[in-house]
Parts: structure tokens; sequence; C-alpha cells
């Protein structure tokens, strides 16, 4: 019954995030200008959840927030802007605030790349 | 449990579209106002205008066990407070998971709403997140996914639903339905209300190349529970619906044109990062009610003379690391 409608949705949902081939019938050039929207908006939430790294690029966060985030499954703010920072570190790009707004979290948290973060047993056991 | 969900949802679908129940009688709802939007960015900000008719949040961002300090006092106060959903996906094909629709009931109990709000839209499909709000083509088929979701979410709801058509960058070459028409039908087989979004109806209107008054003649503006007012800009040729810029005069002329039509009885400004200075959102919020013709609300006795020190400090409401609880 919703078989057609559920194969176009995902169609479009894996164009607009994954990098797959536009919809047959669609607007390429609306779909890039959705992606790159989705892209800002993205970076957006991220440097919300990193002010210190965010602030810390300046005028730079946004253009390696989208080449850090295209082609990255969403997840939230918070992961997509520690994926960001890391890149960042990579390449020297971080303040000393930013440093330690980074330095902070990977201390307390354990974070895959992917997954939500999750405590390290030893703030866990101290109640941290 | 996706594939189970889906698949009742299809059936859920195939028999509301063949014994159509009559709609649920129109409930009477009664915002009046300017409204915010409440975000923890400018909970000092709200908390300190007085004469607001309404506030809204974001559903997926309350706990409701615990909602945000900043929402229970207005909730004190006897401000409304209206759980916006964002994530529920009521035109997801493979349908909306009861989890999802129990939190937004929750959330209405929470905080004693009115009325819940939700969008147009599919968020999600082929087991991926898209992280915004995505139209649905405007076809029969899309139109039943809708009605059977609305359904069952206006169902698990203690109050009134306001569905809110989104911006879209892009149709879909099989659109059945003007905008309008698949909105009024939709809102004729569920019974739900209108969250007029102006600045939606201008956005679509300027990328298609449409008169936003004509537009708006085919959209259903008897049966408007309140009103959104957002800023946008223009990337690559095309208005955005960022949200995140200030409201352009275009959108506060159809505003007028809202108002003219008697369907602006509650209006509020809906703003979600970049926020300027305290000054401005309330001037922003000033215009809003001069051009509605509603109360401007206002500064009460300067902030400091009463705050607590907490507030003070400028405390962000979500300081520390919630991972994972934003939207």
């Amino acid at each position: 019954m919703s078989g057609e409608l559920a194969a176009r949705q995902a169609a479009l949902v894996a164009a607009l995030v994954d990098g797959a081939a536009d919809p047959a019938g669609m607007d390429s050039t609306r779909l890039s200008a959705a992606r790159r929207a989705l892209l800002r908006k993205r970076s957006g939430l991220a440097a919300r959840e990193w002010p210190l790294v965010a602030a810390g690029m300046g005028a730079g966060w946004t253009p390696l927030a989208v080449e850090v985030l295209a082609g990255l499954p969403v997840a939230d703010g918070l992961r997509d802007g520690w994926v960001i920072a890391r890149v960042a570190r990579e390449r020297g790009l971080l303040t000393d605030g930013a440093r330690r707004e980074l330095g902070e979290r990977e201390r307390r948290y354990r974070f895959d790349g992917v997954r939500s973060p999750r405590p390290r047993l030893f703030h866990r056991l101290l109640g941290r | 449990m996706a594939a189970v969900e889906g698949a009742a949802a299809a059936v859920g679908a195939a028999v509301a579209a063949a014994a159509e129940p009559p709609a649920r009688p129109r409930d009477g709802v009664a915002l009046q106002g300017v409204g915010i939007g409440w975000r923890p960015e400018i909970a000092q900000v709200v908390a300190g205008t007085s004469g607001l008719g309404f506030c809204e949040v974001i559903a997926e961002a309350i706990t409701p066990a615990a909602p945000p300090r900043g929402v229970a006092e207005l909730r004190a106060r006897g401000t409304a407070v209206v759980p916006h959903g964002v994530r529920l996906g009521l035109g997801d094909a493979e349908g909306v998971s009861s989890t999802r629709i129990a939190h937004l009931a929750a959330c209405a109990e929470a905080v004693a709403a009115p009325l819940v709000s939700e969008h147009v839209a599919f968020v999600r499909a082929g087991g991926r997140e898209a992280g915004h709000l995505l139209p649905v083509p405007r076809t029969r088929e899309a139109l039943d996914v809708l009605v059977s979701a609305v359904r069952r979410t206006r169902d698990a709801l203690p109050v009134p639903l306001a569905l809110e058509p989104i911006a879209a960058l892009f149709d879909w070459p099989e659109d059945e339905y003007v905008e309008g028409d698949f909105l009024t039908e939709l809102l004729d087989r569920t019974g739900a209300l209108l969250l007029l979004d102006v600045a939606n109806v201008y956005a679509n209107a300027r990328n298609r190349g449409q008169d936003p008054s004509a537009v708006l003649d085919r959209f259903p503006l008897d049966r408007v529970a309140y009103v959104h007012m957002a800023g946008g800009a223009v990337h690559d040729g095309l208005y955005h619906d960022t949200h995140v810029d200030p409201v352009p005069a275009e959108v506060f002329t159809l505003l007028d044109e809202v108002r003219e039509r008697g369907a602006a009885p509650a209006v509020m400004l809906e703003r979600d990062g970049r926020y300027p200075p305290a000054e401005a959102l309330r001037a922003e919020l000033a215009a809003i009610a001069a051009t509605a013709q509603l109360a401007t609300p206002d500064t009460p006795v300067p902030h400091s003379a009463h705050a607590s020190p907490a507030v003070q400090t400028g405390e962000p409401e979500s300081a520390g690391l919630p991972p994972g609880a934003h939207r």
C-alpha cells in the first residue's frame, strides 16, 4: 500500500544525507541546495554544543563543519560537533579554550565517533 | 520493530481509507496574543518579558518528568505552553512510533498545554534519520498515511493538535494537489487545526514563483490555532527559512494580510539560533504585535531588581553535558 511512497521517501533521504543518486524526476539544483542547507543547519546545531571550539574557529567553523559532516549519518549536535572538533584538533585549528572544551569531554566520556558518548568508568564510580 | 510498525501502519491506512470514520468534532482553542519559541539560550529574555500570550517548546527537548525550570516558571505565571514536535514523522511512510506519540502526550500533560503541534512532513525513511523536516509528495497515498498517523496521534492526546505545513526547497514530480487543497483535506479528515507559518507560506510562494495571496486563498484559514513568524535568508538564489535571521519585511506584509483575513489570533516569533540582544528580540515581538494588532509584550520591573543569583550569573538552563538530550 505505502510501498511506493516508502521507496520514494527512502530514496530522497539517501540522496540528501548518503550521497545517493537523486530520485527520478526531481530537480537536482533544488536537491543540492537542500543538501547544503541541511549541512549548514547541522553545523549550527554542532556549534551550539561546542561553543568554544566553534567560536575559536570563527568563520572557519562552517566550512570545516560542512566538509566533515557531508556523508556522515545524521546524529545530533553533540556527536557531530565531536567529530568536527577531533578533525580540527588534528589540523591544529583549536584555540586554548577549544582544546580545553574537547579535552574535558574526552577525559570524562568515551566516544567512538558514532554512538552516543558514554561516561568513562572512573567517573561513573565517582558518581560524576 | 520498525517493520512490524510499518506493516501495521500500512494496514491502518488501508482500513482508514476504505471506511472513513467521521473526523472528531473541531475542538475550541483559545491561544491569544503574542508568543515566542522558548529556548534555553533566551530563557532569561523570556522570563524578563511580560505580557506574552503563550510560548512554545520543542517537545523532543522536554523530559516530561522534569520540564526546564524556565518553562515551569512561565506556566506558574499563567502563560500557556504549547509543546511543538519536530521528529514525530506524521508523514513517514513507515508509520509513527507509539513511543514518540506517547512522549508528545506526556509533554502536553507535563506543562498543562491547551494544545500541541507538529508538522506535515516526514523525517525518516529507509532506516535513516533525515535530521530535518522533508516535504511529502502531495499525493492521495501520502494523504492517507498522514490521515492515519494524525488520527492515531489525536487519539492519544488529551488536547487538540495543530499541524504546520513546512517550507520546502523542492517539490515532488508526482504531486497531485496544491498545498492549500492538500492541507484542507487533511484537516477535514482528521479534525486537526492549522498552525499557519507565515514565513513558510512566503518562502514556498517565492521559491515556486507564486503569489502568496493566491496561495492563502486555498488555505483552510478558518481553523488557525496560532501563527508562526520566523526569519530567513537568500542562499543560492533561493529563500531559506533559516530561523536564525531577522524576519524580513515581506513576511510582515504577509502577516498583515493574514490578520485582515481574521486568521491571526495568536502569533509567535520562532528563532533557533544566532540570537540577537534582548532589545532586538523584543523589537521583533513588538513589530509582530503591531502588525497583528495584538498587545505588545514588554519588560516588567528591571530584571536585576528581583532576579535570583542563579539567573543573574546567566547560567544556561542546560549547563553541563546531557549527551543526546537535545533533539
